[in-house]
C-alpha cells in the first residue's frame, strides 16, 4: 500500500507524449519533484512525498518512458528541450506559477534548464546526486566512454552500460547499475525497488533516451550562470554514478550550499530518507520565508 | 561579569537627552533590541545578546529614563514620538540602513511607528509579549486601576500601587510588587532581583512620567488596528500564556492582524526572554534565518552506521581543579574504548593543561565566555561568595550553553560528559527537547548550602535552587543517563537540601553512582619520596613549609597573614624554610623579605613539592587539599570566607579522611599560624588512605553507555 495517495492526478499532452502527474497536499509553496533517468519512475520519491506533502503542495510526474507516461521510442521526446517542456507543461496544467524544483541525478539537467529559461517560475532548486558533465566521470565509467554502441564479448562491470547489452540483458544490467547506485551496506530493498521500476519499461526506451543526450560542459555552466534563485546540493561522497566533484562544482557555479552525505551513494533520498526529507523541508521553509518578506 | 562586552558603544543626543547604545557582533542582518523603558534597560537582553551577536549584528538601546541614557522627568519627553525618534537616531548613529526589531512589551508600540514612518528600514519585527493598545484583552487590574491613576490613594495595596502618586512616592514598593506578579514561574529569584534592580536605577517620578507620556496623542482603536494591518514586514510574536502584564490574547491578536507567527510559552509570564532564554534565542534565530533566506552552511552528514564514536568532554573551567581528574578519566576511557574520539569544550586555564596533554580542543571553545574570569572578578580579599557568584554567572551560563548545544548538534556526539558543567545540566532540564546523545553528569558535591552571613534570605535562596534541581531530576530522569559522584557516600554532608526537602545524603545515594575520589595522579611511594625531596633541593635537616594559593589573584590576603607568621615560627623552629608560591597573578615584589623565605611565581609540578614538604598551607579548595591527603602531607587549610563548598563540603570530606587542620581565616592571627606550623611541620599523620582507582571506575561506568 502506498503511504500516501495523490489528492488528484491527471495527464498532460506534452510534445505529443502523454505525461502522467500526481498532486499531493495543499501547502502555500509548491515542490515539483522531477523525474530522473527513465530507467525508474516517479515512485522513487515514495519516501519523500508523504512527509513533504504535509508541509507543501507536492507535484510528481513521470517523464516519457516509464510510470504512467508513454513508452515513446522517439529520441526527440527525451531531448533536453523536451524534458524542460514536460516540466513546464505539468506546472501549467496544475496551475503552478512557481515552485521549488527537486531533482535526482539526470533530472538536474532539466531543472537547470527550467531555472535558466523561466527564472520567474523557480523559487529555488534542490539537486540530489546531480549527474552533469561538469567534472570528469569516475575512472570506472571513463573507461567505457565512446563504447556505448560497440558490442562487447562477455561484458563486465561498466561495460554493461551498452546499447547491445541492454537489449539482450536488460535485467542483468539493471541489477548491476543499481548495485552501483547503492554502495551502502544493507541496501537490498532499495536495489530491488529500483530494479522493479526498471522492469516497468524496456531497453528500446533507454536506447532512445540515450540517443538524445549530448549536452556539453559549457552549456551546463552557462545554464548555471543564469540561475538566480537559491540552490541546495545533496551529494554522497561514495557516489559511483556521478562523483561528488560534480555536486561541488554545481554548488560553486550556482552559489549554492552543499551537504555531503559521508559514505552515501548516488540515491541518498532512498537510502537516507530522513536526512534528505529534513534538508528539503528546511530549504523550502527558508524560501517560503523569503517569499513572505515585503515586496 | 558580563558574558559579552560590546564591540562599540556610544551616545546620541536627542532633544537634549543622551541616549546610550551598544553594538555587538558584525553578522547579517542587524537586530535592534528595544526594551520597555523606563522600567528597565538594555541589560534585560543579557540572556540573548551573546548568542544573537555570534550570528548577527546586534544593536541595543537604553530607552530614555533608565540605564546609561538621560533621565528626563516631564511626560512630554516620554511621548511615543520621542521614543521613536531615539530608535531612529540610534539606527542612524550606528549606520544601520535596515534592521529587524526585537521589542518587549510596550516597546512594540514604538516599533510599529518606526516601521510605519520608515518604509524599508525595518526588515522584520519580533514582538515579545507585545503591548499594543486595544488588541485582544487587557488585564483586569489595568482596567480597574487606570481611572484612579491621578488620585491620591491612602495606603494603596497590590495593583492600587499603579497610580501616579504611589509610583512616585513608593517606587520600590511598586517595582517589587510589579515584578513579583510578573515572574509567575517558580524558581525565579535571580530574574526577580535583576528586574527590580534595573528598575531601581531609575526613579518613580520618571516611571510615572513614562506612563503619562504614553498617553500623549493616544490613538483610538480604529487607528491602532489600521496601523497593525499596515505592518508590512514579517512578524514573530513570542508570548507567555500566563503574562499578567500583557494578556496572551493581545499577542495572539497582534500575530493574527499582522499575519505573523505566534509562539506561546506555556506556563511563561511576562519575562520569558529572561526566564526561558534558550527557547527565545532559538525562536528568534530560527525566524530570522528563515525570513532572511539565509543559506544553509555547507556541511557533511555522516551516515549513522559509519560514524566513529565521539564524546564531548566539558570540563568545568572554574579553577584548574577538575582538569587533572578529567584527563585521568579520559585516558582510562580510551583504554577501554580505543576507537573513541574525545573532543574537549573547555576554557582557559583548563585548555592549557589539555594542550600539554595533547588532547583535542574543539575550536568552538574560543567562543566561550570565561567562567574562570567571572569567579576571579567575584572574589575579594580572602572571600568568595561562590553561591552568589554562580547566580550572577547566569548570562555566561546561557551564552555557553548555546555554544555547547550547537557543538553537540553539529558534531553528532554520542555522549557528553560534563564535570560540573552547570549550564548543560540546568538548561537541558529546562529545555529537555534539546538533549542530544547520552549525558554523564559529574560532581564532587551535591547541595547548595547557605552561609551564616546571608541570613534567612540565603537559606531561602539555596533551598529554592536545590528544590529546582530536585524537581528537574524527578521530572526528567532521562537527562542524566549517568550521574557520578566523585567520592563516597560518607563524603556527603549530613545536611538537608532545605526546609521540607530531603536529606542530601539520602537523595544523592538514590540518584548517583559513586566513583571514590579521583586525584588524577599516582601518589609517590615511600621509596620515591626521599629522591624527590633531594631533587627539588630540600634538605633532610630542614623543615620545608610550602604556601600556595592557586592560580588566581584571590590569595594575597592569606599569603600576607602566613608570611607574617614566619618570623615568629622561625624563632622557635630555626630549621624552618618557607616556600611561597604566589602564582602568576600576585607580584611577590610587594611582599616582605626574610631569611629562609622564598617566593616563586609558577612552579612546574607543584604536586611534587606538596608531596615531599613537611607542611603545606593552602586555601580550602578540594583538589589541592585532597592531593595533600593522598600524599599524606601535614597541612593547614583556610577555606575562603563565604565559600559554602570549601567551608562545608570540602571540610566534611577532609574530616572523614582525618586530613589537614581547618583554620578560620577571620579569627586566626599570625601568632596562631606560627603555633600550628611549629606543632605540625614534619609531624606524623594518620589520614585514611585516598582511593587510587576512581578514574578507572568512572571510565568503566561511562564506557558501558557507549
Amino acid at each position: 500500500m502506498r503511504a500516501r495517495h495523490p489528492d488528484s492526478e491527471g495527464f498532460v499532452e506534452s510534445g505529443g507524449v502523454s505525461i502522467g502527474y500526481e498532486l499531493f497536499g495543499d501547502g502555500d509553496v509548491t515542490l515539483l519533484l522531477l523525474p530522473t533517468w527513465t530507467i525508474i519512475n516517479t515512485r522513487f520519491w515514495k519516501l519523500q512525498v508523504p512527509y513533504l506533502a504535509r508541509h507543501f503542495r507536492v507535484i510528481t510526474y513521470d517523464g516519457p518512458g516509464n510510470g504512467r507516461s508513454d513508452r515513446t521510442v522517439d529520441p526527440q521526446s527525451y531531448s533536453l528541450a523536451a524534458q524542460a517542456s514536460h516540466a513546464i507543461d505539468v506546472m501549467d496544467e496544475t496551475g503552478t506559477e512557481e515552485a521549488v524544483l527537486v531533482s535526482l541525478s539526470m533530472g538536474s539537467m532539466w531543472s537547470l534548464s527550467v531555472a535558466a529559461e523561466h527564472p520567474d517560475r523557480v523559487l529555488g532548486q534542490v539537486f540530489i546526486g546531480p549527474s552533469l558533465p561538469i567534472t570528469p566521470p569516475s575512472p570506472a565509467r571513463a573507461g567505457i566512454e565512446g563504447a556505448f554502441w560497440v558490442e562487447h564479448v562477455d561484458p563486465q562491470g561498466w561495460e554493461k552500460y551498452n546499447a547491445h547489452y541492454w537489449t539482450t540483458n536488460y535485467q542483468d544490467f539493471s541489477e548491476f547499475f543499481f548495485s552501483q547506485c547503492f554502495p551502502e551496506p544493507h541496501s537490498t530493498k532499495q536495489r530491488e525497488d529500483c530494479v522493479g521500476w526498471a522492469m516497468e519499461t524496456h531497453a528500446e526506451v533507454l536506447v532512445a533516451e540515450a540517443t538524445a543526450r549530448g549536452v556539453d560542459h559549457n552549456t551546463v555552466l552557462d545554464l548555471c550562470s543564469r540561475v538566480t534563485s537559491p540552490v541546495l546540493v545533496i551529494h554522497g561522497d561514495d557516489d559511483r554514478i556521478s562523483p561528488l566533484s560534480r555536486g561541488r562544482r554545481l554548488a560553486e557555479a550556482t552559489a549554492g550550499s552543499l551537504v555531503t552525505v559521508q559514505d552515501g551513494g548516488h540515491i541518498p533520498l532512498a537510502r537516507d530518507p530522513v536526512v534528505v526529507n529534513l534538508l528539503i523541508k528546511d530549504f523550502a521553509d527558508r524560501l517560503a520565508g523569503r517569499q513572505k518578506a515585503p515586496a | 561579569m558580563r558574558a559579552r562586552e560590546p564591540d562599540t558603544e556610544g551616545y546620541v543626543e536627542q532633544d537634549g537627552v543622551p541616549i546610550y547604545y551598544e553594538v555587538h557582533g558584525s553578522g547579517q542582518p542587524t537586530l535592534m533590541l528595544v526594551p520597555a523603558s523606563p522600567i528597565t534597560h538594555s541589560r534585560m537582553w543579557k540572556g540573548l545578546i551573546p548568542d544573537l551577536a555570534r550570528r548577527y549584528r546586534v544593536v541595543t538601546i537604553d530607552g530614555r529614563g533608565n540605564g546609561r541614557s538621560g533621565r528626563p522627568t516631564d511626560p512630554e519627553s516620554h511621548s511615543r514620538a520621542a521614543n521613536v525618534a531615539d530608535i531612529i537616531s540610534v539606527l542612524d548613529a550606528t549606520d544601520t540602513d535596515r534592521a529587524a526589531l526585537v521589542a518587549h512589551c510596550h516597546a512594540n508600540w514604538w516599533a510599529m511607528e518606526v516601521i510605519a514612518e520608515n518604509p524599508g528600514r525595518v526588515s522584520a519585527l519580533v514582538a515579545v509579549d507585545p503591548g499594543i493598545p486595544y488588541l485582544g484583552k487587557s488585564q483586569p487590574h489595568w482596567i480597574e486601576t487606570g481611572p484612579h491613576w491621578g488620585e491620591i490613594i491612602d495606603d494603596p495595596i497590590g495593583w492600587q500601587l499603579n497610580n501616579r502618586h504611589a509610583i512616585t512616592t513608593q517606587h520600590r514598593r511598586w517595582v517589587e510588587f510589579f515584578f513579583g506578579e510578573q515572574l509567575v514561574e517558580p524558581h525565579s529569584t535571580k530574574h526577580y532581583e535583576d528586574a527590580v534592580s534595573w528598575a531601581l536605577e531609575s526613579t518613580g517620578e520618571i516611571l510615572a512620567a513614562g506612563d503619562d507620556g504614553f498617553e500623549i496623542d493616544f490613538p483610538d482603536r480604529e487607528t491602532v488596528e489600521a496601523a497593525c494591518r499596515d505592518v508590512d514586514v514579517p512578524t514573530l510574536v513570542i508570548h507567555g500564556d500566563l503574562d499578567v502584564c500583557q494578556h496572551v490574547e493581545r499577542g495572539k491578536a497582534f500575530a493574527e492582524i499582522t499575519g505573523g507567527e505566534f509562539v506561546v510559552i506555556e506556563g511563561g509570564g511576562h519575562l520569558t526572554l529572561a526566564r526561558d532564554p534558550v527557547k527565545v534565542n532559538r525562536a528568534i534565530t530560527e525566524f530570522v534565518d528563515r525570513i532572511e533566506g539565509k543559506p544553509m552552511r555547507e556541511r557533511t552528514w555522516p551516515r549513522g552506521l559509519n560514524r566513529r564514536k565521539r564524546v564531548l568532554y566539558v570540563s568545568s573551567p572554574i579553577g584548574l581543579g577538575h582538569a587533572r581528574r578529567d584527563i585521568a578519566i579520559a585516558k582510562e576511557l580510551k583504554k577501554l574504548r580505543p576507537d573513541l574520539e574525545i573532543d574537549w569544550l573547555a576554557q582557559d586555564p583548563v585548555t592549557r593543561v589539555l594542550e600539554a596533554e595533547g588532547e583535542t580542543i574543539h575550536p568552538a571553545s574560543e567562543w566561550l565566555a570565561s567562567e574562570s574570569a567571572h569567579f576571579a572578578s567575584e572574589a575579594s580579599g580572602h572571600d568568595l561568595h561562590c553561591f552568589q557568584a554562580l547566580r550572577r554567572m547566569d548570562e555566561i551560563l546561557v551564552a555557553n550553553f548555546m555554544i555547547f548545544q550547537e557543538v553537540m548538534e553539529e558534531g553528532l556526539y554520542d555522549l557528553s560528559l560534563g564535570d560540573e558543567a552547570w549550564d548543560i545540566d540546568h538548561f537541558w532540564h529546562e529545555n529537555p527537547e534539546l538533549k542530544r546523545g547520552d549525558h554523564v553528569w559529574m560532581t564532587d558535591f551535591v547541595g547548595f548550602l547557605p552561609m551564616p552571613s546571608g541570613g534567612s534570605h540565603e537559606e531561602y535562596l539555596t533551598a529554592d535552587y536545590n528544590a529546582e534541581m530536585i524537581e528537574h531530576i524527578a521530572r526528567y530522569p532521562r537527562i542524566r543517563d549517568l550521574a557520578l559522584f566523585v567520592g563516597s557516600p560518607d563524603d556527603i554532608v549530613p545536611e538537608t537540601f532545605g526546609p521540607g526537602l530531603p536529606k542530601i545524603r539520602d537523595w544523592t545515594e538514590e540518584h548517583f553512582q559513586f566513583t571514590g575520589y579521583i586525584t588524577g595522579f599516582e601518589p609517590p611511594t615511600d621509596d620515591e619520596l626521599a629522591p624527590w625531596r633531594s631533587q627539588l633541593g630540600y634538605r633532610e635537616d630542614e623543615k620545608v613549609c610550602v604556601v600556595t594559593v592557586g592560580g588566581s589573584g584571590v590569595g594575597r590576603d592569606l599569603l600576607e597573614k602566613v608570611i607574617a607568621a614566619y618570623p615568629v615560627a622561625k624563632q622557635s623552629m630555626p630549621e624552618l624554610r618557607m616556600v611561597v608560591v604566589a602564582g602568576p597573578r600576585i607580584d611577590p615584589a610587594g611582599l616582605p623579605a626574610h631569611d629562609g623565605l622564598e617566593y616563586h611565581g609558577y612552579v612546574h609540578g607543584l604536586y611534587r613539592h606538596l608531596a615531599v614538604c613537611d607542611l603545606a598551607i593552602v586555601q580550602g579548595g578540594l583538589t589541592t587539599t585532597m592531593e595533600l591527603a593522598a600524599t599524606r602531607t601535614p597541612f593547614l587549610y583556610f577555606p575562603l570566607r563565604n565559600h559554602f563548598e570549601q567551608n562545608y563540603h570540602v571540610r566534611h570530606r577532609l574530616d572523614r579522611y582525618g586530613a589537614g587542620q581547618y583554620m578560620d581565616y577571620a579569627v586566626t592571627d599570625p601568632g596562631a599560624i606560627a603555633a600550628e606550623i611549629i606543632a605540625r611541620a614534619g609531624a606524623p599523620v594518620d589520614y585514611l588512605p585516598v582511593e587510587s582507582n576512581g578514574a578507572a571506575k568512572a571510565a568503566k561506568m561511562i564506557a558501558d553507555l557507549i
